[in-house]
């Protein structure tokens, strides 16, 4: 049941808050519960199995921190100074082996539900260059929906346990609600325990303005997703699937659409988990910041899929640079390559590390890989570039205030991303390598593919829309609230006027092929 | 009187939705297509232009039906006038509410409810995100027919919509590709009946009782396909028959195969049929409808000039299209 689909939007999604609203306050999240479960259900049956799994695990390995965490509270002020340091030292390693045993199931769930087939390849390719035939048949396992979140989830749950920044939960119910929460489960964001929870077991009371709120937001989700997205789906697949046919203009326009459709795509499914959340009172984080105002990569990273990258910040990219392996190579490097490479080196490893999760958690396979890496090359010879850069041009500190030179970062960043997202949307890494060519070969065909000039013309607005949008939220305006601050007759002429947009503009029904959400197959 | 927050708020919601749903009722009207030869796939549309009345036996279904039913070979043979409604992927819903604005027009005396739609759907979709789909589309013509936007323009958007076109073929569409299928018998013992999905159940049973209400007699048909049907789906249907009093005709079984061979009478390997395979069907159907019902021989009767004059139409025509079809088929004429 897509967030799109008439299913979601007018039945379950009204049945679900009426029921919840209806029942007392304390049986809130249980009926958050049930939706839950009932929406996973439908969408993968038997393998509810699997996130239920998941959860008894993480709920088991939290419950056993918590009351480790406990016992050393109380034993500890009881020993002698000389005894607590020791017995300390015990605790923490227990603790430690406890959160890892969390992060082994998580990943080794993802691995063999997700990666195995993939990594069987790899291997494989290897042992066929060995003399004596060896060949690993890996199982394959249809891959429920929503697994790279909610594992991603779990760990980070207990991850903050462990450290101390979250309680654990007492009920399992709790945990399951946490992870399967409907809105959240299928593309996220990446929600924290401490920050998410409060509102899920203890939901406010039903409001107005958390529902109109909640449904304006889920309305322009809908217009990013019916109108633009899978509109230029059209055109993308037809171009991406094709690719030997097209060159030039066609592949460069191809190559836009797809940042357009993967940004209103993601971006409008993350607007309809919002705010089908928002109308149960729980404010879910945001997963984007208008990624296109970026100057840079790391920026652009800053403000696409954050709650990602927050996510591979705080418990990859930090504990491996601090790690005692990481800190021992930068001594090594110091000693090795002088100051600053002694400092820079870990950083870059760990850099190179996150980059390549990235990439992996896109998807199974070599081009992912070349994905991730990609970006990494970007930051890391933006990095290197830098202190050259500062010789060569000492202004440039000054410059980078002034307007166009804003400008033109902008655009560069905007260039390499598309460059990226080429890569991301090619069919395997030989056929983005080729599209990439025949950029510099001319296209004379019409440009015209699997699109008429009216779907273009739709296309062209709702990117200056979407671009005028994320202007004003640049500027800190905050549209929803300017809007309820108007008369009624103009606010139902608004939101009319947007429902209309989507049911006459919606590229749905026969004429059209509408793409499932991308980031679900993650 | 005062009303409290949560009355206003109520009260605001429902007229919000009053003046949403009125927009888009109207905007559907302005949608509809300017002819009916536009309403539906191939020309099940076509049905709206016939004058009232004259249709005695409507033919419900989908691509198969339109594929596979020639109603004009009827009026041809024996003077029955009837109409394949049918188009790709129509469900269940659809025929439901399609018989629905039929039934404004035409009181025919037999439906014949072709069962393929029972069971098909497009595999993007769940059953019942398929039934939501298309009862909404139904209730809501903005739905249907919002893409029609990029057809409009000043001088069509408020003229009358002329909804007097009329087919040829009666809804039917002759298909002059040959693609044979290559497997066996498609039939055989799968085990037990596959149950027919709850929804599609319920719309069956409100497709008869709309029958029953406007006096029509119903008759369950599976054409020909080799690819898409098999015993357990006609068992399916036979306990659907069975339980609601129906005859049922399956032209998959052997017992009433109208001799199709699969080698020459599918366009796409068994699938759907082409012309040849669509004359032993009609013919077949044909045989069985006079045999079972009252049905009248219009030819030459007053009211029914524009059938005598299409089934000349369709008489010229069919010379050529045999040709073709033969030809692509490899057969000698």
């Amino acid at each position: 049941m897509a967030y799109n689909s008439f299913a979601y939007l007018c039945v379950f999604l009204p049945l679900c808050w009426v029921a919840w609203a209806l029942l007392p306050q304390r049986l809130r999240s249980w009926a958050l519960l049930a939706g839950s479960l009932v929406f996973y259900w439908l969408m993968n049956g038997a393998y509810t199995l699997w996130l239920l799994l998941a959860a008894a695990v993480t709920w088991a390995l939290g419950l056993w921190l918590g009351r480790l965490q406990n016992l050393q509270a109380e034993t500890l002020p009881t020993l002698a100074p000389a005894a607590r340091k020791a017995v300390k030292k015990q605790y923490t390693a227990l603790q430690k082996d406890l959160a890892a045993a969390g992060a082994v199931a998580m990943v080794g769930l993802l691995v063999w539900l997700k990666y195995l087939p993939f990594a069987a390849g790899a291997l494989n390719a290897v042992l066929a260059r060995l003399p004596f035939a060896l060949r690993i048949t890996a199982p394959q396992f249809l891959q429920p929906v929503g697994l790279s979140f909610f594992t991603l989830m779990a760990m980070s749950y207990l991850f903050d346990v462990r450290r101390g920044s979250a309680k654990p939960a007492g009920k399992f119910r709790q945990v399951l609600l946490y992870l399967s929460f409907w809105p959240h489960v299928v593309e996220g964001p990446f929600d924290r325990w401490d920050q998410v929870s409060p509102a899920l077991l203890d939901p406010p009371r039903p409001s107005y303005q958390a529902v109109t709120f909640g449904v304006q937001r889920i309305l322009w989700g809908m217009m990013k997703k019916l109108i633009v997205a899978d509109r230029a789906n059209m055109y993308v697949k037809a171009v991406f699937d094709d690719w030997t046919k097209y060159s030039g203009a066609a592949v460069m326009l191809g190559t836009l659409l797809y940042t357009l459709q993967l940004y209103a795509e993601f971006s409008g499914c993350m607007d309809m988990v919002l705010g089908s959340a928002q109308c149960f009172g729980v404010p879910l984080a945001e997963n984007f910041r208008q990624p296109f105002f970026a100057r840079s990569i790391s920026e652009f990273w800053r403000r696409w899929h954050i709650t990602l990258g927050a996510w591979l910040r705080d418990y990859l990219f930090q504990p491996v640079i601090v790690s005692k392996p990481m800190l021992r190579f930068g001594k090594w490097c110091h000693g090795r390559f002088g100051a600053a490479l002694g400092r820079s080196l870990p950083v870059w490893a760990g850099l190179g590390l996150t980059w390549l999760v990235i990439g992996l958690w896109h998807g199974a396979g070599w081009l992912y890989v070349v994905y991730g890496l990609y970006y990494f090359a970007l930051q890391w010879l933006g990095q290197l570039a830098e202190p050259a850069l500062l010789r060569v041009c000492p202004a440039l500190p000054g410059l980078r205030q002034r307007r166009w030179y804003i400008l033109w970062q902008v655009a560069r960043t905007f260039l390499l991303v598309n460059l990226g997202m080429l890569l991301f949307r090619a069919n395997g890494l030989r056929a983005a390598l080729e599209m990439l060519a025949s950029l510099a070969r001319p296209y004379t065909g019409s440009l015209l593919i699997k699109l008429d000039a009216r779907d273009l013309w739709v296309l062209a607005v709702g990117a200056v829309v979407l671009l005028a949008v994320d202007l004003l939220h640049e500027r800190g305006v905050r549209i929803r609230a300017a809007l309820a601050a108007r008369p009624l007759p103009l606010r139902w002429a608004v939101y009319c006027g947007a429902m209309l947009a989507v049911m006459i503009f919606g590229a749905y029904g026969d004429n059209y092929d509408p793409a499932a959400f991308i980031y679900a197959q993650f | 009187m005062t009303l409290r927050p949560w009355q206003k708020n109520a009260l605001r919601i429902v007229g919000f939705l009053l003046v949403l749903l009125m927009l888009v009722l109207a905007a559907g009207h302005y949608l509809m297509p300017q002819s009916n030869r536009y309403l539906e796939g191939y020309t099940a549309g076509g049905i709206l232009g016939e004058d009232f009345d004259t249709i005695d036996v409507v033919v419900l279904g989908d691509s198969n039906a339109a594929q596979g039913i020639a109603p004009m070979q009827w009026y041809d043979s024996y003077g029955i006038t009837g109409y394949t409604y049918g188009a790709g992927w129509l469900s269940m819903y659809n025929l439901y509410y399609r018989l629905a604005q039929i039934y404004e027009e035409q009181s025919p005396r037999v439906v014949v409810l072709c069962t393929a739609p029972a069971y098909s759907k497009k595999s993007s979709e769940s059953y019942m995100q398929s039934a939501v789909g298309d009862i909404a589309d139904e209730l809501l013509p903005l739905l249907r027919f919002h893409d029609n936007w990029k057809y409009l323009n000043a001088d069509n958007l408020f003229t009358e919509k002329d909804y007097s076109w009329r087919d040829v073929n009666k809804g039917y569409m002759p298909i002059t590709d040959v693609s044979p299928r290559t497997g066996g018998d498609y039939m055989y013992d799968t085990g037990p009946e596959e149950p027919l999905p709850f929804l599609v159940q319920v719309y069956m049973r409100r497709i008869v009782q709309l029958c029953r209400d406007h006096g029509s007699q119903v008759l369950l048909v599976t054409v020909p396909a080799a690819l898409g049907w098999n015993l357990a789906r006609h068992n399916g249907i036979a306990a659907f028959a069975e339980a609601e009093g129906l005859p049922y005709l399956d032209f998959n079984l052997a017992e009433n195969d109208p001799g199709i061979d699969w080698s020459t009478d599918t366009s796409d390997g068994g699938t759907h049929l082409n012309w040849l395979g669509a004359q032993k069907v009609t013919t077949a159907l044909g045989d069985y409808l006079r045999e079972h019902y009252t049905l009248e021989d219009h030819r030459g009767q007053p009211g029914y000039e524009t059938w005598d004059g299409d089934a000349g139409s369709y008489r010229d025509a069919r010379a050529e299209i045999e040709a073709r079809v033969r030809e692509a088929a490899g057969l000698t004429a």
